[in-house]
């Protein structure tokens, strides 16, 4: 292995892109716009869903628990309340204007209190102290269940407001049981966190992959292989050239990645930045080898391009990146340890969030030298089997 | 059969001292694509600081020929020295230059840059690269435009380009696949006188082409049809065996005999 022709041919791929203005431009932008769309896209809470509320409740609006919940909701801002309609007002057509905007998705739920609602709570409230039994009061939610996060959204929202209540000092009535969490990991961290490292591998992938299968598509196609592979240079020096060119881009990207993520979304870092640089330089490095192998079935650009969900998808869905593996059901979970992703965004969090060093995550390296090394490999040989 | 396997110490000794005057020597050279044969048995020397020109149509083996010579395609059976080495040859191979049929060089770099791409590969050293750089960008006559994009050059500065890719190292044994197709006229002339310099300068280059008239301004022809060698010789020698007043008819001639 000649180490100054390796520098040839990977000096060559950067100078290609250099000229390339448009590609370049590309190339710092799209992590960029990733992290900015999935930062702002995923990193907020489900906020302003259109309720309408019917209230019959009998009750004085001063002692109207109908009315503590409905104040208490509006206190925050995951329910937007369109229209309430006291006792006042509150009749048949106003459930049914009401039950027909939802019917028409124009807004997510309807919340109706019965006339006789605090009535009911004082009464259930009155048996628990006395040692027997009165059905709970209760009010119903006509709600959209289309999207399940909306859904889980409302109702975790107006059971916070229903415990609020109830701890109020009218009432003093405080739940007998609470679950404190003790952060081992992850203190103050926000969804973003959780985030930025699976976009990060997912950046480097998407990149080196696909610069990777392209160029070498025209490297097959306009001849200059031929020309390399009759010069002195080998075939793992053409390798390792590209792979020294392409996993450098995409070490760049990730370093776009993190730089926006910290100024625009003040990620923290709990691990070593150089460590996790390293888990992308070796996924990137792997990926640009798995295009290169995937070129030698590509006769044009286009055929290329028709590698790409086939290897994204799985990756995307599977490999941790928006939910935790646990959440991939059981009969794909062995295709999520299969998937290279999987151990770089794993191992990426691990040393971003957790602040682990080299030896906790020595597993993922492993994991994802041996990736890197056989699909350079098999790149090599593929070449060498042309001759 | 015996034949064509000599015992290795005598047959590198007899190739090895040979290849003093014959830097390209091919025997019973054999290649077929899924049964179709596209060189067939082909014999063939060639001696140093010749101008040889592989004539024949598309589809007669002359690529393919070329092509296990450098090193591109294995042989089926049958073998080739180049300098002396046997092919795939990896000791010597920063001694010979390669022009492909197609194009091959990169669009997205300059001029310069493919040069200097080339010049890494075998290896030169800097103040080499910038003096045969300077050189060869004269012959080509693209001096002024070293530093454009190939992208935005002209077909035939592209083809420039290309010949000075395989050049830009000073090999002493040059293959040139077709250098002149789609080559406008002046520019051919440019070629070929540029093609004497380099034969003049010691160098050993074998070219195809399928214009047969602008063959007879090589030293030796091979007349090459159906993966074979119909006729080698002076291209006057040709032309006058064959009883025609020019190369074209010449091999129409030899490729009757051959058939017959």
């Amino acid at each position: 292995m000649n180490v100054k022709r390796v520098l040839a041919i990977a000096r060559k791929n950067l100078r290609g892109l250099k000229h390339d203005k448009r590609t370049v431009g590309f190339l710092v932008m799209m992590p960029l716009l990733m992290i900015t769309i999935f930062g702002y896209a995923f990193g907020g809470d489900i906020k302003n869903l259109d309720v309408y509320i019917v209230n019959f409740d009998q009750a004085p609006a001063n002692q109207s628990v109908a009315v503590a919940i409905i104040d208490d909701v509006a206190t925050r801002d995951t329910v937007r309340q369109v229209r309430v309609y006291g006792p006042d007002v509150a009749d048949a057509s106003a459930i049914d204007a009401s039950l027909s905007r939802v019917r028409d998705a124009k807004a997510w739920a309807l919340i109706v209190f019965e006339d006789n609602f605090t009535e009911e709570v004082g009464a259930a409230l009155g048996a628990m102290r006395n040692g027997t039994f009165a059905m709970p009061g209760s009010f119903k939610v006509y709600i959209d269940g289309t999207n399940p996060n909306v859904v889980s959204a409302i109702m975790t929202d107006l059971q916070i407001s229903i415990q609020k209540v109830l701890a109020s000092p009218v009432y003093g009535i405080v739940p007998p049981i609470i679950a404190t969490p003790e952060l081992v990991y992850g203190e103050g961290a926000e969804f973003i966190d959780f985030f930025a490292p699976g976009v990060m591998g997912l950046a480097a992938m998407m990149v080196t992959f696909m610069l990777s299968i392209i160029s070498f598509v025209h490297e097959r196609s306009q001849s200059t292989l031929e020309r390399l592979l009759s010069s002195p240079a080998t075939e793992g020096e053409i390798v390792a050239g590209y792979a020294l060119a392409f996993g450098f881009v995409g070490l760049i990207q990730s370093i776009v990645i993190l730089l926006t993520a910290i100024l625009l979304f003040d990620i923290q870092i709990q691990g070593n930045v150089v460590l996790a640089l390293s888990i992308i330089l070796l996924f990137g490095i792997g990926n640009q080898g798995l295009g290169f192998v995937l070129s030698s079935v590509a006769k044009n650009e286009f055929q290329a391009i028709q590698f790409m969900p086939i290897i994204l998808f799985p990756s995307i869905l599977l490999s941790g990146v928006f939910w935790p593996i646990e959440a991939v059901p059981d009969l794909l979970r062995p295709v999520s340890y299969f998937l290279p992703l999987t151990y770089a965004v794993n191992g990426l969090r691990s040393v971003m969030i957790r602040g682990w060093g080299i030896g906790d995550v020595w597993l993922q390296l492993i994991v994802l030298a041996a990736f890197a090394a056989v699909m350079l490999l098999l790149s090599a040989y593929g070449l060498k089997k042309r001759r | 059969m015996a034949e064509k396997e000599p015992t290795a110490g005598a047959g590198k000794m007899r190739i090895d001292t040979e290849a003093v005057k014959e830097p390209v020597v091919a025997s019973k050279l054999r290649k077929e694509f899924d049964g179709l044969v596209a060189v067939d048995d082909l014999d063939m020397r060639i001696g140093r600081g010749l101008l040889y020109g592989l004539i024949g149509p598309n589809g007669s083996g002359k690529t393919t020929a070329i092509k296990m010579f450098v090193g591109l395609l294995r042989p089926t059976s049958g073998q080739a020295h180049l300098l002396g080495e046997k092919v795939p040859i990896r000791r010597n191979v920063h001694r010979i230059g390669y022009m492909p049929q197609e194009l091959a060089i990169y669009p997205d770099l300059t001029v310069h840059e493919n040069l200097e791409l080339f010049a890494a590969l075998y290896s030169m050293k800097d103040s080499d690269f910038q003096e045969s750089e300077r050189e060869i960008l004269k012959v080509i006559d693209l001096g002024e435009r070293r530093d454009s994009l190939v992208s935005q050059l002209s077909g035939g500065m592209k083809h420039r380009t290309s010949l000075a890719c395989a050049l830009i190292h000073g090999p002493e044994l040059v293959f040139l696949d077709e250098p002149t197709v789609g080559v406008d006229p002046e520019l051919r002339v440019g070629f070929w006188r540029y093609f004497q310099d380099l034969k003049a300068a010691g160098r050993t280059v074998i070219l195809t082409t399928h214009y047969m008239d602008e063959a007879v301004r090589c030293d030796v022809v091979g007349m090459m049809r159906g993966g074979k060698l119909i006729a080698e010789g002076a291209p006057k020698d040709l032309m006058a065996r064959a009883g025609t007043a020019d190369l074209e008819s010449a091999f129409i001639e030899y490729s009757r005999r051959a058939v017959s």
